[in-house]
C-alpha cells in the first residue's frame, strides 16, 4: 500500500473532526472539504457535515468539483441551510468545527487571508476571509492547515493583516475578548501536526520524511515539541478509499506545489523519522 | 422604499442596465461560480458605468470585471477571487494594491446582519465577532456597543441599503416573480434591504409555471426583469446550466497579464450586446454546459 502526501494531509485533517460534530468549511478549501466527507465516511459516521457554500446537509456528492458552489455539492441532501440559517446557527454556537487557513498564520492561530504588507497599499492582495471574523469568535474548535509550511512564508511571528481570530491577538485573549468559541485546536501542515495547549503551536506530530529542523527552519516563530512527538499515524486502506473514492478529480492537490505532490509513502519503508 | 405595483416590467437589457446610475452602491447576487449577474455586468460594461460601490459576500468574475474596466470606486465584499482553483482575482488585486480602489473588505455574516437591520428599518444591528480582527479597523463606521441586559460588548454595524440589487434566476414572469435554487446566498436578503431589485432570469415563463416552481423573490421587491439567456454565464445557473470553467481560466490568464489582456478579452467576447456575447462563446460551448444532467460521468467532464 503505497500513497501520497496529498492524500495523507487530507486524512490527518480528517482525524481531527470528533464522531459527532457539526462540522463547516469555507470555499476554496478542497482539502478541508474532502476531509470531511473522508472523516464521515470512516470515523465520524454520525457527524454533520455542512457543505461549504452550499450549506447543504450531509449531502453525498459523487465528486468534488473545484469550485465550492456547485449543485454536485448538493446531491444526496435532504436539506440545504439558508445562508443566514448556517450564520445564526454558528453565531448561536450550535456548529461544532470550522476548517481555516491562511497566507499567514501566527503562533497564536491568527490567519491573514486578507492582503500581505501594509493593508492600505497591500504588496498581495489576497482574496479575503469569507464569514470567518465572526465565526472564529463563536464556533468552539478550529481545525486550522495550511499545504505552504514548507515556503517560510506562512507560519510568521506576527500576520500582516489578522483576519480570523486566533488565541490571542493585540487586543486581547479570547476570554478577554469576551468570545465563546475555543479557538484553535490544531494546525496541521504539510510538514507536521501542531495542537495548542495553551495559546501557542506546539509540534506533536511530524510527517516521517521531515526533521524538526525543517520545520524549524520553514517557521517564523519558536514553538514547543511534545515530548512524545512521533510520526503522524499512517493512513488506513478505509482512509485511503474513502479519499480516492470521494476525490475522483484530486481538487485537493491544487493546493500543493508540484514538488510537494512528488512525496510518496508506503507501509513497507517503515516509519523511520528524524525526531 | 416602497413596493412595486404588479405590472408588466420587462424591459430590454440596456434599459434595465440604464437604471443603475454612476455612483450607484449595487448589490450582487449570486456567489463564487454560481448565478452571478453577469448579463447586468456586462451591459454596465458597455454603457460605461463608473464610481460603483459594490456590496456581496463571494464574488469572483463580477467583480473582477468591473474593477477591470475603470466601473468601481468602492469594494465591499467578503471575498473576491477564484478560489483554490484559479486563484487570485486579477483585476481586483492590481486594483487593491495600486489604491485605484477603496477596499472596504467585510464579512458574510456582518454584511448579513446590516441587511437585516435594513429590511427591518432599523438603524443597525449588533454582531458578536469582528472586535480582535483588523477587519474592524477597515470600518470605522461601525460601533462597540454595550448590551444593556447582558453587559456583553458588541459590535454595532450601521444598515445596509443598496440602491439596487442586481439578481440572475434561471426563471421568471413579466412582473418579475423570480425562481431560484438553493443556495439563494443572499438574494433574498438584498431584494428585501435594496431600493430596487433589476432582475434578469434565463426565460420568462408564465406565473403558473413561476408558482409552481416556487417564488423565492416576489415581484412586489422587483423593479424590472429582463429575459436573457445564459444570462449567468461562465457561472453557473442550475437546473439550466454549469459553469464554464474553461472560460473562468481563459479570463483569469488573459486578466493576470494586465490590462492589454482584459482589452483582449473584452474584444473577444463583450460585443454589442448578449447576443454577440453568446455567439462569441460559441452555440456547442453553451449546450454542453447543459448537458451536466446527462450523467455523473458528463457532470465531471465539464470540470476536468
Amino acid at each position: 500500500m503505497s500513497w501520497t502526501i496529498d492524500e495523507w494531509f487530507v486524512i490527518a485533517l480528517a482525524r481531527t473532526i470528533r464522531p459527532a460534530e457539526t462540522v463547516f468549511h469555507g470555499f476554496g478549501s478542497p482539502c478541508a472539504q474532502v476531509a470531511m466527507h473522508v472523516a464521515r465516511r470512516t470515523h465520524a459516521r454520525e457527524m454533520t457535515l455542512i457543505e461549504g457554500a452550499t450549506y447543504a446537509i450531509n449531502p453525498e456528492p459523487a465528486f468534488i468539483p473545484p469550485t465550492g458552489n456547485d449543485e454536485s455539492l448538493r446531491r444526496g441532501a435532504a436539506y440545504s441551510m439558508r445562508f443566514e440559517e448556517f450564520f445564526d446557527a454558528a453565531i448561536r454556537g450550535d456548529v461544532d468545527r470550522m476548517f481555516l487557513s491562511g497566507g499567514q498564520i501566527d503562533p497564536f492561530g491568527n490567519t491573514n487571508v486578507t492582503a500581505i504588507g501594509p493593508a492600505g497599499r497591500p504588496k498581495v492582495k489576497l482574496g479575503g476571509g469569507g464569514g470567518g471574523c465572526n465565526l472564529s469568535a463563536t464556533i468552539p474548535h478550529l481545525t486550522l492547515w495550511t499545504s505552504h509550511h514548507r515556503s517560510g512564508r506562512t507560519l510568521v511571528g506576527s500576520c500582516d493583516f489578522i483576519t480570523d481570530m486566533g488565541h490571542r491577538t493585540p487586543l486581547g485573549s479570547r476570554a478577554e475578548l469576551g468570545f465563546s468559541g475555543g479557538g484553535p485546536q490544531w494546525l496541521v501542515t504539510e510538514l507536521g501536526l501542531f495542537d495548542y495547549p495553551g495559546e501557542r503551536a506546539r509540534l506533536v506530530r511530524i510527517f516521517p520524511d521531515v526533521t524538526v529542523d525543517q520545520i524549524r527552519a520553514a517557521t517564523g516563530f519558536e514553538f514547543e515539541v511534545a515530548g512524545d512527538l512521533r510520526p503522524v499515524d499512517p493512513p488506513s486502506a478505509a482512509e485511503l478509499a474513502a479519499v480516492r473514492t470521494i476525490d475522483p478529480l484530486k481538487v485537493r492537490a491544487s493546493e500543493f506545489s508540484a514538488a510537494e505532490l512528488d512525496r510518496t509513502f508506503d507501509a513497507a519503508a517503515g516509519q523511520d523519522c528524524g525526531c | 422604499m416602497s413596493l412595486h405595483p404588479p405590472r408588466d416590467k420587462r424591459v430590454s437589457l440596456a434599459d434595465a442596465a440604464r437604471l443603475v446610475p454612476d455612483d450607484a452602491m449595487v448589490a450582487l447576487g449570486g456567489g463564487l461560480s454560481a448565478r452571478l449577474p453577469m448579463a447586468l455586468v456586462r451591459e454596465l460594461i458597455r454603457q460605461g458605468r463608473r464610481g460603483l460601490h459594490l456590496v456581496g459576500s463571494a464574488h469572483s468574475i463580477d467583480v473582477d470585471l468591473l474593477v477591470a474596466t475603470g466601473a468601481v470606486r468602492r469594494c465591499e465584499e467578503s471575498y473576491v477571487g477564484f478560489e483554490q482553483d484559479l486563484g487570485l482575482a486579477p483585476a481586483y488585486r492590481r486594483a487593491a494594491e495600486t489604491g485605484a480602489i477603496e477596499v472596504a473588505e467585510s464579512c458574510c455574516a456582518t454584511i448579513l446582519a446590516q441587511l437585516r437591520a435594513a429590511e427591518m428599518g432599523l438603524p443597525f444591528l449588533p454582531v458578536r465577532g469582528v472586535r480582535g480582527s483588523d477587519i474592524r479597523r477597515l470600518h470605522p463606521e461601525y460601533a462597540e456597543i454595550t448590551c444593556p441586559f447582558t453587559g456583553e460588548t458588541l459590535v454595532a454595524v450601521p444598515a445596509l441599503r443598496p440602491d439596487v440589487a442586481l439578481l440572475h434566476a434561471p426563471i421568471g414572469d413579466r412582473y418579475g416573480n423570480l425562481h431560484l435554487e438553493q443556495p439563494y446566498v443572499l438574494d433574498e436578503r438584498f431584494a428585501a434591504a435594496s431600493r430596487a431589485v433589476i432582475a434578469t432570469v434565463d426565460e420568462i415563463v408564465s406565473t403558473d409555471e413561476v408558482t409552481a416552481a416556487g417564488v423565492t423573490i416576489p415581484a412586489h421587491k422587483v423593479a424590472a426583469v429582463t429575459e436573457v439567456p445564459f444570462g449567468a454565464h461562465p457561472t453557473s445557473c442550475y437546473p439550466r446550466y454549469a459553469y464554464d470553467r474553461a472560460h473562468l481560466r481563459e479570463y483569469t490568464a488573459a486578466a493576470a497579464a494586465g490590462p492589454d489582456g482584459v482589452d483582449k478579452y473584452l474584444s473577444g467576447y463583450l460585443g454589442d450586446d448578449e447576443e454577440q456575447y453568446r455567439e462569441a462563446v460559441g452555440a456547442d460551448r453553451l449546450r454542453a454546459l447543459t448537458t451536466w444532467s446527462e450523467s455523473t460521468d458528463a457532470w465531471q467532464e465539464l470540470f476536468r
